[in-house]
């Protein structure tokens, strides 16, 4: 899954990966906007920034979030 | 809005209830749990300050060692607990005047300063800007960031995604405001620094002078301590000032915003690369009692194929836009293949035709719709001449007597998609052929260089050869070293970058101080609550976002002038009208709700107050539906919704926009204002059954009450004797 610029996503599960911190686990079930994809080179590695509805701007590993709409 | 739940307005929900069910019997204890829930109430409403803590603690140990009951006892040592238990949220409600979970209305934050990662007051701020207070509005905006100006021309805004405005037609110019606010008090010389705090004696090393690097130098500055930045370059700035071309920060904005922290006496020591120049026991020697690695991504992927490395004509674009930053201004060659879909890719190639190279085209093995750099830049390429070459698999870099002379390219196309839902550039078979090129410019990513740092030990690095730190903190696992920027996060954006410089800060002096490190995400902080501009519902849905002027195309191609030139002082007028004004109404929807559904008049149609379903928002509708009965103000928890009576009108706004104004009526008998006709046809309809008498009558409810009660006698039977 790529993502891109504004799209609306869903943190829907935690993520494995060694970026996930505690505190991101009540994050899960939330809604956001994509503000900041990989604007490099679509890497599916690359931890992309989200602004989730009122809980502030963080940078995920891809595998937590899900598109919702495009 | 998710179900919002806060610890502090729990615990005065819990205190009433017990108050309301008589737990606390005696006067004594009524009173000292009436005070707690007062202080409680106060804390919630923003209105407290650090003293409400000890006397509400004060009063619940009152209750807990002298309580006339085993319950009011219990109930003070619960209360004592759930302050304890919850103190940073308890101090953050005092001390930054927000509640992020929505539960405290008064104190929940607008979604734009939510979603800015150095939680920007933005709502103050753009009011601000649209009064022409500039100086006012940087001062607002550099207790949180001290780079307005280089956000107001680079950041990538995720405020303006979240805005609430853009449910509505467009989101406010948020970015463009912070610009203008910047330049105008530059301009004016009103762009100063807070007075620091007096000297405190920690010397405090900062590796790396990039926006994370300087803004925690600025902010600890600001708290008396002493900082050092060491930065290998011969300039300040780090990726803002060798990685964004001049014609989209020039190089002044910059150095005028650094010589702000300089003057609060930050020390720059330029050229000096740790473990190179200077190592760290030197500086361990110097007395450095914490460091700040905010050492940046530097270095660059390989593209990996053939020739990459032999010829001096491929230069990486990092190396390449440094280079340019630091003066040289050649151009890098006739033709020009620049390989990447990114921002670094658009800039070098931007940067390469203003140099005065005649070709330049863009290699990007995916489509236009996948090119992951922001669609601005791509159309502003575009339109300046750069040729994109799409589904382009760089295969051989090709050359003769040491020169570059044309890349080896292969035809690609994107296949099905896979399990993950991608679909990858797949070369399509016999496809290859070459594009004549004498330079070759790979922009497909950055890394971090950590050499110079293994003197760090302890310190961990993740897989994706970045520092590990804890984000809310960003302590590494070495003590006393801390780590911010692209370093941690990988290349990420510079408002990021900022906001780590300022958590790090903020870390720093815990550390000194002693004081725990957070467990969550710092709320932002409110920095004033600004008077509402009064606009006409008509003005306020009939604004359009202002558009950016910009650099005519000719000279773009040419000249590294700034492309965005700026807005004036009547666009940002406009601008900050358009302002829905969040940080008061926090669409908690109450006013719709009681309007459609108790008083069945359905006037407010604000379908932008959901963020997952908005619907249509017509602000004009009021004007034609509402009877202007209050019933929206008078639940409104913030006062965003307001009715006023003024001149013989009623009036009903909503954060000063005026969604209807009403002629007032007067009672027939007394004279007492009876509201707007429709409001008393709306009443009279709802009482014809039980009062058929005063149809068509204008007169308040205490006549009315009068002339049924009158009527009532008249028909009563007499009593029998």
């Amino acid at each position: 899954m790529t993502f891109r610029n504004g799209q609306k996503v869903e943190i829907y599960q935690k993520s494995a990966d060694e970026s996930w911190e505690s505190y991101m686990d009540e994050f899960v079930g939330l809604h956001g906007i994509i503000t900041d994809p990989d604007a490099v080179k679509n890497d599916p590695d690359a931890l992309v920034e989200v602004s989730l509805d009122e809980k502030g701007t963080h940078r995920f590993p891809q595998d937590c979030l899900r598109i919702l709409e495009d | 809005m998710t179900d919002p739940t806060c610890k502090v307005n729990d615990l005065g929900i819990w205190l009433k209830k017990q108050m309301d069910e008589g737990k606390f019997e005696t006067p004594r204890s009524r009173q000292q749990a009436t005070e707690i829930s007062g202080f409680l109430s106060e804390v919630c409403q923003g209105l407290a300050e650090e003293d409400h803590i000890t006397a509400i603690m004060k009063r619940a140990d009152f209750l807990a060692s002298a309580g006339e009951t085993a319950e009011i006892r219990g109930a003070g040592k619960k209360i004592i607990s759930d302050v304890e238990e919850n103190l940073e949220i308890f101090l953050g409600h005092i001390q930054t005047h927000t509640c992020p979970s929505g539960a405290c209305p008064m104190l929940t934050p607008a979604p734009c300063q939510m979603a800015c990662p150095a939680g920007i007051d933005i709502p103050s701020y753009l009011t601000l800007v649209g009064q022409g207070r500039y100086e006012e509005a940087i001062d607002v905006i550099r207790k949180d960031n001290p780079f307005p100006w280089v956000c107001g021309l680079v950041c990538t805004h995720p405020c303006e995604f979240m805005c609430v405005r853009a449910r509505m037609d467009a989101p406010v110019a948020i970015m463009d405001m912070k610009g203008l606010a910047a330049e105008k008090a530059m301009s004016a010389r009103q762009y100063k620094n807070p007075e620091p705090k007096p000297d405190n004696g920690h010397k405090i090393c900062i590796i790396g002078a990039g926006p994370g690097g300087m803004t925690a130098a600025y902010y600890l500055a600001l708290r008396g301590y002493r900082v050092t930045v060491i930065e290998a370059l011969p300039v300040s700035g780090g990726m803002m000032m060798v990685g964004i071309p001049r014609y989209r920060l020039p190089r002044e904005v910059i150095d005028r915003e650094v010589a702000m922290i300089q003057d609060l006496g930050v020390e720059f020591r330029f050229n000096t690369r740790v473990g190179k120049d200077i190592t760290v026991a030197a500086l361990e020697q110097e007395g450095f009692e914490a460091y700040l690695l905010a050492i940046g991504a530097h270095g660059s992927y390989k593209l990996m194929i053939p020739g990459e490395d032999d010829f001096p004509q491929v230069i990486t674009a990092v190396d390449f836009l440094l280079r340019v930053a630091l003066g040289d201004h050649r151009p890098p060659g006739r033709r020009v293949a620049v390989i990447g879909g990114g921002n670094v890719a658009i800039d070098a190639a931007r940067t390469s035709l203003r140099l005065g190279s005649e070709e330049v085209t863009i290699l990007y093995r995916r489509t236009h719709d996948q090119m992951p750099a922001h669609h601005m830049e791509v159309v502003e390429a575009e339109e300046e001449g750069i040729q994109f070459s799409f589904l382009t698999i760089p295969k051989k870099i090709h050359g003769e007597d040491g020169r570059v002379t044309a890349i080896e390219c292969v035809r690609a196309e994107l296949s099905e998609p896979d399990a993950s839902g991608r679909r990858r550039p797949v070369p399509v078979e016999g496809s290859n052929y070459e594009l004549a090129v004498d330079t070759v410019i790979p922009a497909i990513g950055q890394e971090v260089n950590g050499s110079g740092l293994e003197r760090f030990e302890d310190m961990r690095w993740t897989r994706r050869n970045t520092i590990q730190a804890n984000t809310l903190s960003m302590e590494t696992h070495q003590a006393r070293v801390f780590a911010v920027g692209d370093a941690v996060t990988g290349p990420a954006t510079v408002v990021e970058a900022i906001a780590g410089g300022k958590k790090a800060a903020h870390a720093i002096h815990r550390y000194f101080e002693g004081f725990p490190q957070p467990k969550f995400p710092r709320a932002p902080t409110r920095r004033g609550r600004m008077a509402f501009f009064q606009v006409p519902a008509a003005l306020k849905a009939d604004l359009k976002r202002v558009e950016m002027p910009l650099l005519g195309n000719e000279r773009r191609r040419i000249t590294f002038q700034q492309v965005r030139l700026g807005l004036d002082d009547t666009q940002a007028r406009n601008e900050a009208r358009r302002c829905l004004r969040c940080d008061v109404c926090i669409r908690c929807g109450r006013c719709v709700e009681i309007c459609r559904d108790k008083m069945g008049i359905n006037a407010l149609e604000l379908g932008y107050m959901d963020f997952d379903h908005p619907g249509k928002t017509d602000l004009k509708i009021t004007a034609e539906r509402c009877i202007a009965c209050g019933a929206c103000a008078t639940n409104c928890p913030t006062g965003a919704m307001q009715m006023t009576d003024q001149g013989g009108m009623r009036v009903l706004s909503l954060c000063g926009t005026e969604l209807n104004r009403l002629k007032l009526e007067y009672c027939e008998k007394c004279g007492a204002v009876i509201g707007p006709a429709r409001y008393h046809d709306y009443i009279m309809r709802r009482i014809r059954e039980i009062s058929p008498k005063l149809a068509g009558k204008r007169v308040c409810l205490d006549c009315a009450r009068q002339e049924t009660g009158r009527r009532h006698v008249e028909m009563a039977p007499p009593e029998k004797e």
